[in-house]
C-alpha cells in the first residue's frame, strides 16, 4: 500500500510501459492511482504512472516532495540506489528471467541436460538411502 | 475507307519480358544462414534433426550434413523454407566440400520398373535405389572435417549429443517467442 503522507520517498521498479525493468523514484503523489515518478540516473523522465504500473522496493532515499529531477539524481547517486537495487531479490529474480527468454536452442539443450544428470544423481542417492535404512 | 495512320514498322515491337527462367533467378539467402550454422530441420524425412549447412548451391537450395555419424542426416539438398536457423555457429571455413557435389549430383535417379513381359511378372526385380560409392565416398570425407571442428571446441561432447538430439516443442513453449 501507498503511504500518503510520507516524506521519505521509495524507488521502484517500473514493470509495465515503455521503461519496462528501469528504477525509478517516487517523487510524489498526484491521486489514489498515479504517481509522479522520476528516474535521472536510468533514463526515465519525469512522468506520471500508473500505481499498478509499477512494483516498490525497499530503498528509500532522503528527498523533499516533488523536488527537481537535479535533486533526485544527486541523492540516489549518494545512496547507491542502482547497486543496491542489483544486489535485490526483485532485480536478480527479473534478471534470470530475461536471460532463459534469451536462451538459444543450444542453450536450452544444455539446460536440459544439465537438469537431467542432476536428476539422476539426485534420485540414486535417495533410492540408495532409502534401501540402507 | 484507308487507314488514317500508317505504322513504320511491319510488326509491332513487343513490350519487353521481365520473366525469368528458373536458373535465371536470383538466390537470396537468409541472414541468419551463414556456413557452418546449425539448422533444425522440420519437414521431410529428417524433420527434427539439428544439421549442419555447408552452402548453398546454384538452385538455391541449401546443403546440408548431419553428420551422418551423429544423427542419420546425409549430404542432403533442403529449401531454407523448411529450416530453423539457430544460433549456434561453426567454423566451417577450412572445409572443403568436393567438386562434384553440386545440383546435378542430387537429381532424382529413375529408377527401371519392371515391364510386364510374358511369364515374367514375379521374376523381374524391382530396382531399388542404393547409395553410390561416390556418395558414400564425399560423406565420409566431409564429415571427417565437420567432426574434426567439432572435436577442437571445449564444448564437443554437447554439441555431438546437440547434434545427435531430435528437436519438439513441449508444453509452454511457443516458436514465435522463441530465441533459436
Amino acid at each position: 500500500a501507498v503511504v500518503s503522507t510520507q516524506s521519505g520517498h521509495y524507488g521502484r521498479d517500473i514493470r509495465l510501459g515503455d521503461y519496462a525493468g528501469k528504477l525509478c523514484v517516487i517523487v510524489d503523489l498526484v491521486d489514489q492511482k498515479h504517481l509522479l515518478v522520476d528516474g535521472p540516473t536510468t533514463g526515465v523522465p519525469r512522468t506520471v504512472v500508473r500505481i499498478n504500473q509499477v512494483s516498490i522496493t525497499d530503498i528509500k532515499i532522503d528527498i523533499p516532495r516533488g523536488c527537481k529531477s537535479k535533486k533526485v539524481r544527486v541523492e540516489s547517486e549518494k545512496a547507491e540506489v542502482t547497486s543496491k537495487f542489483q544486489n535485490s531479490g526483485l532485480f536478480k529474480k527479473a534478471e534470470a528471467k530475461r536471460s532463459k527468454a534469451a536462451m538459444d536452442d543450444f542453450g536450452r539443450f544444455k539446460a536440459r541436460v544439465a537438469k537431467v544428470s542432476r536428476n539422476r544423481k539426485i534420485r540414486s542417492t535417495v533410492r540408495k538411502l532409502k534401501k540402507s535404512s | 475507307r484507308l487507314p488514317r495512320f500508317y505504322p513504320t514498322e511491319d510488326k509491332p515491337r513487343k513490350l519487353k519480358n521481365y520473366q525469368k527462367s528458373f536458373s535465371q533467378h536470383k538466390r537470396r539467402l537468409r541472414a541468419s544462414i551463414t556456413p557452418g550454422t546449425v539448422l533444425i530441420l522440420l519437414a521431410g524425412r529428417h524433420k527434427g534433426k539439428r544439421v549442419v549447412f555447408l552452402r548453398q548451391l546454384n538452385s538455391g537450395l541449401l546443403l546440408v550434413t548431419g553428420p551422418y555419424h551423429l544423427n542419420g542426416c546425409p549430404l542432403r539438398r533442403i529449401n531454407q523454407k523448411y529450416v530453423i536457423a539457430t544460433k549456434t555457429k561453426l567454423d566451417i571455413k577450412g572445409v572443403k566440400v568436393p567438386d562434384r557435389v553440386n545440383d546435378e549430383y542430387f537429381r532424382r535417379q529413375k529408377l527401371r520398373k519392371p515391364k510386364h513381359t510374358e511369364g515374367d511378372i514375379f521374376n523381374t526385380k524391382k530396382e531399388v535405389y542404393s547409395v553410390s560409392d561416390e556418395r558414400k565416398e564425399d560423406q565420409t570425407a566431409v564429415d571427417r572435417q565437420v567432426l574434426d571442428v567439432i572435436r577442437k571446441l571445449p564444448e564437443k561432447k554437447l554439441l555431438f549429443g546437440y547434434l545427435g538430439a531430435l528437436f519438439s516443442l513441449s508444453n509452454n513453449q511457443f516458436p514465435h517467442k522463441m530465441v533459436f
